[in-house]
């Protein structure tokens, strides 16, 4: 996705001229949302397809798996051994069979129920997905919030302070994550004390797993706002409001920012994403249940429902936060049209 | 460490023989590294609290409570009762049976079960139960693995004679099975729960222990109750009845970094697998404990089917290509002991200290390598015969099995062998490729590394048991087909005398070393540290699981 936005692009980077767009009929409108929710679809079902088919055509033998891991074993099994596991589990149908079994459950809400569990998916993703939701959304909250300070205060200036604030992204973007949690964990709860070792379900629990996916986030949509931000500077409008004697700060605020800040918004239903990988990294971290934590171990014990569930749980976040962002466009600029 | 011939333990024993029994076995047993008792701090003295939960920090989540993995074993000891345990000193003692026979042909074991024993859900702890136990763990459809490697071969059958005496009737003399029968995966769990099916007794099993499953919530921890009817505590118990404390909330904290710092934060009152970088703080503020557990240590089993490993002399070689205990003290601070026999590890009962100690002579290694014909080396150092590279897959399933020490450990060995000209390479599987059997081919690997945890050197009989077509054992890693091994560990399993015993385990042992079928690398250790005012914390020996019906914290 082309993030570059200026008055006369519109965001998916077409070059579209910027021809009066409030004459447009809505049924135009409509067409177009309803085109992205198609869409939508279509990413949704191609995410759980490529998940199952990937783990059920991944080398070793499923119900083998099964049964060893239940005894924390690697042997081959017989036959004999095999042959009711595979039964119950219909491994023997053909995989197309098997994977339009997988849609059918799919289309009436079912993914099936995990094998290492044997408990439904749907169960399984109800009781993880709460924490690691919020987590992630307070994530992109906190990592919007710094970005939008430290842009307006420092974007675009010489000197000193503009490069402090360009320094601080560039480190904060670079910072692995698992880095920065074991650090935070070490300074902020082991020695210092100032918060809970193990996250648990508090508030004061949520602030360090939250910081340590939301600094190198800010650190990323920071200085994608912050080209912007310098580009937007230049612009004649910013000179006429500058004349009208507008202080600094207020051009800065009032004018710039929501020109700058459109990009980072378009990487955000990205982000998004990101964070929901990176969750795993901060629920492992801090002991906090969620949905990142059960994804790694389905996947290293190839409980194909399970991943499958939880990638097409991903896939449809994703795909509502791009949705969302769309819609934000129109808010932050509402000459912008649906793209 | 074999119990029976240390001096100092024997000198320290008669020293303090006079002096009263529980003083006796407070002394009686070196605070040393490895043997399970406590090295760090003393306990907080104080006068004792009733109630408390117990915070235990623990590292990996098994998919299901119950099973054959020894991550299954550590929950069992805290819901279930076995019917019989293992002492201190390696004795099988009564538990559920109060008293067992042994018929004089060595084929029926009955037991005398503990009368008026109840499970958590009601159900009468009778001989039918029992029974329906070692029917469900055998059963052909969806057995026990572990079980059936331990027993299966030798199983006949099982009967209720009455309401609480129990026959097991096996096809030929096994010596070890009281030992066997300790471990958590034999644990017996009420009939009415088994009948429940799948999904309830992977989340919710239910037996007769000092604790009961309360809540499971999946990425965070267990939630154990106490059982306020416990009547039935092993006879090595620190006490009968029920537990002291109300909960135990069994927290999985697999980060390192995490898992101590929630320790020392005081957010845990104990945690499992102490790191080893922390071992010697934790040892100066912490009442710790390490057991080496019995069984296989991590060894690397080399694969006799195929080149180079078919060749002794190229297995010898690679044996002494490396200095093993250099490896391991670099990678675990000298927290974990080296294992040089890779065939059992130093806690099990006659392990030979002499079977496998390749000490590093690369001059050796060398030798062996040109009588065995791989005189030629290529531009990379590595030798090379009739065109074809000395090199080797070793599998490894890193992070479930091996961990980031115990990977370490692989690459400086791995290291060394190049030296003498091996060309290894180190293949981490990932679980799920381990599990499913992705490794479990003749062809797919030259060497694999992993342990055993069992309290019996009847294990032997599992990992070196032939694999033959009729009768297969896909526990034989080493694909090592010598019928006189065989004979050697079946004699042992069936002998009723102790000296012969250990005579022929010995045996079994001197041939797997001098074979250098198995290189023996670091013992399978269990590590605890609890805080000072939480009391009577232990590690069981059957498969070091952590016991918590004795511990009660202090005011």
């Amino acid at each position: 996705m082309t993030t570059l936005v200026d008055q006369t692009t519109t965001p998916d980077g077409g070059a579209t001229p910027s021809t009066p767009q409030r004459g447009r009929g809505t049924s135009a409108v409509w067409l177009r949302w309803l085109g992205k929710l198609g869409s939508a679809v279509f990413v949704l079902w191609a995410a759980a397809s490529v998940t199952f088919l990937l783990q059920v055509l991944a080398p070793g033998d499923r119900a083998t798996l099964l049964l060893n891991l239940s005894s924390g074993q690697s042997r081959e099994r017989t036959p004999d051994e095999i042959a009711p596991v595979n039964e119950q589990y219909g491994f023997i149908d053909p995989i197309w069979q098997q994977y339009l079994h997988y849609l059918q459950g799919l289309l009436h809400g079912d993914l099936g129920t995990s094998y290492q569990l044997q408990q439904p998916v749907t169960e399984v993703i109800a009781e993880q997905v709460g924490p690691t939701l919020v987590l992630t959304v307070s994530a992109l909250i906190v990592a919007w919030l710094l970005v939008l300070v430290t842009t307006t205060l420092t974007a675009g200036r010489r000197g000193p302070l503009g490069g402090l604030g360009a320094l601080l992204e560039t480190v904060s973007a670079g910072l692995p994550q698992y880095w920065l949690g074991s650090i935070l964990l070490v300074v902020f709860a082991i020695n210092l004390a100032w918060f809970p070792v193990e996250s648990g379900t508090g508030l004061r629990g949520l602030v360090l797993p939250v910081l340590t996916l939301a600094i190198p986030l800010a650190g990323f949509l920071g200085s994608i706002a912050r080209d912007e931000f310098a580009r937007a500077l230049d612009q004649p409008f910013v000179l006429t409001a500058r004349s009208r004697g507008l202080g600094d700060l207020s051009v800065r605020a009032r004018h710039v920012l929501r020109h700058s800040v459109i990009p980072a918004v378009t990487v955000s239903g990205w982000a998004m994403g990101a964070l929901l990988s990176g969750a795993v990294i901060a629920e492992t971290v801090f002991a906090r249940a969620g949905i990142g934590q059960t994804l790694v171990a389905a996947a290293s014990s190839r409980d194909v429902p399970l991943v499958s569930g939880i990638v097409v749980l991903v896939a449809a976040i994703y795909t509502v936060a791009n949705l969302l962002v769309d819609f934000l466009y129109t808010v932050i600029d509402p000459r912008i049209e649906v793209p | 460490m074999p119990r029976s011939v240390r001096p100092a333990r024997a000198r320290v024993l008669m020293a303090v023989a006079l002096s009263a029994a529980a003083l006796l076995s407070a002394c009686g047993q070196r605070p040393e590294t490895g043997d399970g008792t406590s090295t760090g701090v003393a306990a907080t003295p104080g006068e004792y609290e009733t109630g408390g939960v117990i915070e235990y920090g623990h590292e990996q989540e098994p998919p299901c409570v119950h099973g054959g993995w020894v991550q299954n074993a550590y929950l069992a000891r805290q819901y279930l009762d076995n019917l019989v345990s293992l002492d201190d000193a390696g004795t099988p003692v009564p538990w559920l049976a109060t008293s067992w026979d042994i018929s004089p042909d060595r084929l029926t074991y009955t037991f005398h079960l503990k009368p008026d024993v109840k499970f958590s859900d009601g159900t009468t702890l009778d001989a039918a139960a029992v029974k329906t136990n070692f029917d469900a763990y055998l059963n052909p459809d969806s057995p026990n693995g572990t079980v059936a490697a331990y027993i299966g071969q030798y199983y006949a059958g099982g009967e209720a004679l009455d309401r609480t005496t129990y026959a097991l009737h096996l096809k030929s003399p096994y010596s070890p099975l009281l030992t066997v029968l300790t471990q958590g995966y034999f644990g017996i769990q009420s009939p009415t729960a088994l009948a429940r099916g799948a999904e309830a007794n992977c989340s919710k099993p239910v037996g007769s222990g000092p604790f009961v499953i309360d809540r499971w919530d999946r990425n965070r921890s267990i939630t154990f109750v106490r059982n306020p009817d416990y009547n039935s505590a092993p006879a090595n118990a620190k006490h009968q009845g029920p537990a002291y404390v109300d909960k135990v909330i069994w927290k999985f904290l697999k980060d390192p970094v995490l898992r101590y710092g929630s320790l020392t934060s005081g957010s845990s009152d104990v945690i499992y697998n102490v790191p080893p970088i922390n071992w010697a703080d934790a040892t100066g503020r912490f009442q710790t404990r390490q057991y080496v557990t019995p069984g296989r240590p991590n060894a690397i089993t080399l694969n006799v089917d195929h080149a180079p490993f078919d060749d002794v002399r190229v297995r010898q070689a690679f044996a002494y290509s490396a200095d093993r205990e250099k490896a391991v003290e670099t990678a675990y601070l000298g927290v974990v002991p080296y294992n040089p026999n890779g065939a059992l590890s130093q806690s099990t009962p006659d392990y030979d200290a002499t079977a496998g100690a390749y000490v590093r002579d690369p001059a050796k290694a060398g030798r062996l390598l040109d009588e065995a014909g791989w005189t030629q080396r290529d531009g990379d150092g590595i030798r090379v015969k009739d065109g074809r590279r000395l090199s080797a897959r070793v599998v490894y399933a890193s992070d479930a099995i091996i961990g980031p020490e115990g990977a370490a450990v692989l690459q400086d060995v791995a290291y060394q062998a190049r030296q003498v000209g091996f060309d290894i390479e180190l293949v981490p599987a990932t679980q799920s490729e381990y599990f499913g059997g992705r490794y479990a081919k003749a062809d797919t690997y030259d060497a694999y590394v992993g342990y055993w945890t069992s309290p019996t050197p009847g294990l032997l009989y599992i990992n070196w048991r032939q694999r033959l077509e009729d009768n297969p054992n896909p526990y034989n890693n080493a694909f090592y087909n010598d019928p006189s091994l065989q004979g050697l560990i079946e004699k042992a399993n069936s002998s009723a005398d102790p000296a012969e015993q250990r005579r022929y385990y010995s045996e079994a042992q001197k041939v797997i070393g001098d074979q250098a079928l198995a290189i023996g690398l670091y013992t399978q250790t269990t590590s605890i540290a609890a805080q000072p005012k939480l009391h009577d914390v232990w590690i069981e020996k059957s498969q070091g699981e952590p016991v918590f019906s004795d511990a009660r914290f202090v005011r």
